[in-house]
């Protein structure tokens, strides 16, 4: 299996080699090795590109972190009782339904241009999985163990942590891998929107100078760590579900 | 009136020293499902494979019909080698019903025919019969969802029915069905054996099932699946529910489970059963 | 239980009409500066002034279009990549897992690429938003031709139904439910992805003109703007539900 998927990278690399390479220099897509020589020669050479990476990678975490936080205390205040939750959680999914990309300028207004606008943007992406994921892991608590508890003379903070946090915690972790995706394109969009500093930046410059292979190596980076935040945020979840045999999601 | 094979009563279907594995020989995980078996089934007759849970008769039975090709061995269907289904010939009904969802009860039917050459003009008139003769005749339009467990099967036999095969192969039809259910859709089955003069091969795990319905049952062993005896009931179809209180009944229905006792209990330890 | 579509309807009915009284308020008393939250009664009559201009119209337009093309793409070749890849238990086990990766990756990386090759016109657009659609449709698309219940495909074998008839008949409808799904997702992708390229970059359409009002300082325009577009998602979005809700009764 892991050979027939290596198999076909390899053949993919090179039939991308041979179709980019004829045509000198002319065409926009550029081939593997153009690619290759690129990353190294400029785009990891230069200081201001690494440091814009790098950049990203920080916003990125900080929106994540902001997100994840928010989202399980909100998560867990609006699924904590039946009414807050009707209330409340039509409200979430109408939020959700909004294509927030049309936000993107206004966040920027009032921002500004600087790393502020983007963790914003990544933030208010990313609360939404955690936060719909909370709530509906809190939703199917058993209300016998609620029962119990109260009798038992639990208050509400002591329900909330001994009884609902347990449930909710299945979902809550794949909220959090969700939640990565979406962090990263909420940044991602932000950074490309703000064009003078950043990640952004360099891509416009790249593109408006039609030099392609620095642009796919640009790319190839931010892509490569997009991927590793997946997997770890994946192998998270992973950890903290395993024990877990029916599919839940 | 026994079933045997003779000049008069030839056989259907003809086992030949059947061998099935699953899994390449000599492999760990290989299971030995059928032992060298061979049987034959006479027209006509309604015979019964019965056997502990897992011993290969299900296994048995889609073999004959040409849905599994067997690692050794032969089955002929009147003479003719069985290496993929015949639908002319031969007609499944399996234990839950595989009625389409997004077909109606009627489309179900024509389904069936098409595939099977049946003339066109002929579609309508016998759906209306087959699912009358199943007493569900006003539900042709509705979905099979709309329909309970029970009424979707009796619909399910309908259609291997209405195929109007000479050889009806049945996996266990009336598992999924409450007992009153059974009982009645039994005795429609053997008024249909007499009427159509069908051969008909039944899978079941019930004792008296078989003993009501077959000409004659084969008793199976524990996988891999051997003959360990077949018993002969003597009994003209149709069969009514008198035939249950008869001494014989209950004599018939002891030797059956006298035989097979200790393959039941050797079934039940065995992995994966 | 009042979890009723009505029940949950009207609470989002009520938040809507607070939000907008709190923006009245709000613009009344000026409590956020003009620049970021601009009196309602400006972006109304703003809102007003733009649905009476040709550029309005010609910008929807655009927008309209480009949603259709991309989207329209990502269907026929999301859903033909699945058919494709479900005809071998092979080729499903070792591409399956490869697209679902790619689309770990937020495609919007890719953008910057779509724009080099493509330009800064419609057409980039439209080929962010068809690779953006394809992936939710395409993953369906196999998720439910390959998962088809095998006892329905041992009923049509039994029947003597062709490879092509299985295909037609139990193959295909077995899997719809699931392939619509991936529908309806890649759709609200294709959306939003096309909006935000033309934020991003773009020379016309509706992403573009709330891009410029902002660069222009001009709040009341571009929240006018922001008015149109969550109201289209929002009536979308009710309307899809409507017609799945609709489709899950019957």
């Amino acid at each position: 299996m892991l050979a027939a998927r290596a198999a076909i990278l390899a053949v993919t690399l090179v039939a991308w080699e041979v179709a980019a390479r004829p045509t000198g220099g002319a065409d926009l897509i550029a081939p593997p090795s153009a690619i290759a020589q690129a990353l190294f020669a400029t785009v990891l050479r230069d200081g201001a590109i690494r440091s814009a990476i790098l950049f990203t990678l920080f916003e990125v975490l900080c929106a994540y972190a902001l997100a994840v936080a928010g989202g399980l205390v909100l998560g867990l205040a609006i699924g904590s009782t039946e009414m807050a939750r009707r209330s409340f959680y039509p409200v979430v999914l109408l939020l959700y339904a909004i294509p927030q990309v049309v936000m993107l300028p206004l966040v920027t207004l009032v921002f500004g241009i600087g790393p502020a606008a983007k963790i914003a943007f990544g933030f208010s992406h990313g609360v939404f999985p955690v936060l719909v994921n909370v709530i509906a892991g809190m939703r199917n608590v058993n209300p016998l163990y609620v029962r119990a508890a109260t009798a038992m003379g639990a208050q509400r903070a002591d329900i909330i942590r001994h009884v609902m946090f347990p449930h909710m915690a299945t979902s809550f972790f794949t909220g959090l891998r969700l939640a990565m995706t979406t962090t990263l394109l909420g940044v991602i969009l932000a950074e490309l929107y703000v064009s003078t500093a950043g990640v952004g930046y360099f891509t416009k410059l790249f593109a408006e100078n039609f030099d392609p292979a620095p642009l796919f190596a640009l790319i190839g980076i931010l892509a490569v760590m997009a991927i590793a935040l997946n997997e770890l945020a994946r192998s998270v979840e992973r950890r903290f579900t395993h024990w877990r045999t029916a599919s839940t999601s | 009136m026994s079933a045997e094979v003779t000049a008069a009563r030839p056989a259907a279907i003809s086992v030949r020293h059947l061998t099935h594995r699953f899994g390449a020989e000599g492999a760990a995980s290989s299971v030995l499902a059928i032992d060298n078996l061979s049987l034959d089934v006479v027209q006509g007759e309604f015979l019964c494979l019965l056997g502990p849970s897992g011993c290969g008769k299900s296994t048995l039975l889609n073999i004959i019909g040409g849905l599994v090709i067997p690692t050794e061995g032969e089955v002929l269907v009147h003479g003719r080698p069985m290496n993929r289904p015949m639908p002319d010939r031969l007609a499944f009904v399996f234990q839950e019903s595989t009625l389409f969802p997004w077909y109606t009860v009627s489309e179900n039917f024509t389904i069936a025919f098409k595939y099977r050459g049946v003339a066109r003009s002929e579609w309508r008139d016998r759906t209306t019969e087959a699912l009358a003769s199943v007493g569900m005749a006003e539900f042709a339009r509705h979905y099979p969802n709309q329909l309970s467990v029970g009424m979707r099967q009796r619909v399910n036999l309908a259609r291997g029915i209405a195929a109007g095969t000479d050889i009806l192969l049945m996996d266990e039809p009336f598992a999924a069905l409450d007992e009153q259910s059974r009982m009645v859709l039994g005795e429609d089955l053997s008024v249909l054996l007499a009427r159509t003069g069908k051969t008909i091969v039944f899978v079941t795990h019930s004792l008296a099932e078989a003993v009501f319905l077959s000409d004659r049952i084969v008793l199976m062993s524990a996988r891999p699946a051997r003959i360990k005896e077949i018993i002969t009931v003597d009994q003209p179809h149709p069969r009514l529910p008198e035939f249950m209180l008869e001494p014989r009944f209950s004599e018939l229905r002891n030797r059956c489970y006298a035989a097979l006792r200790d393959e039941i209990r050797a079934a039940m330890t065995m992995q994966g059963t | 239980m009042k979890d009723s579509p009505a029940a949950s309807r009207l609470v989002q009915l009520g938040f809507l009409t607070a939000a907008v009284t709190a923006w009245y308020v709000a613009g009344r008393f000026s409590v956020v500066p003009p620049l970021f939250l601009p009196p309602i009664d400006a972006v109304w009559s703003s809102l007003n002034g733009l649905i009476r201009t040709e550029e309005f119209w010609s910008a929807i337009g655009v927008t309209l279009s480009t949603i259709a093309k991309a989207y329209g793409i990502a269907v026929v070749l999301g859903v033909l990549a699945g058919y494709l890849v479900t005809r071998s238990r092979f080729l499903t086990a070792v591409l399956e897992p490869v697209i679902s990766a790619l689309f770990s990756i937020p495609i919007t990386l890719f953008l910057p690429l779509f724009i080099l090759v493509f330009g800064i016109g419609t057409a980039s657009k439209v080929a962010y938003g068809a690779a953006y659609g394809f992936f939710p449709i395409a993953l369906n698309t196999i998720a439910g031709l390959s998962r088809v219940d095998r006892r329905y495909l041992a009923a049509a074998r039994a029947l003597g139904i062709s490879a092509f008839g299985t295909v037609r008949h139990v193959m295909w409808p077995a899997a719809f439910p699931v392939i619509l799904t991936g529908l309806r997702i890649g759709f609200f992708i294709a959306f939003a992805s096309v909006l935000g390229g033309e934020t991003i970059s773009s020379v016309e359409g509706v992403g573009r003109n709330i891009a410029l009002s902002a660069e222009l300082l001009e709040p009341a325009r571009m929240y006018a703007w922001i008015v149109v577009v969550v109201a289209a998602a929002l009536v979308l979005n009710g309307a899809v539900s409507a017609i799945e809700n609709r489709m899950r009764g019957q």
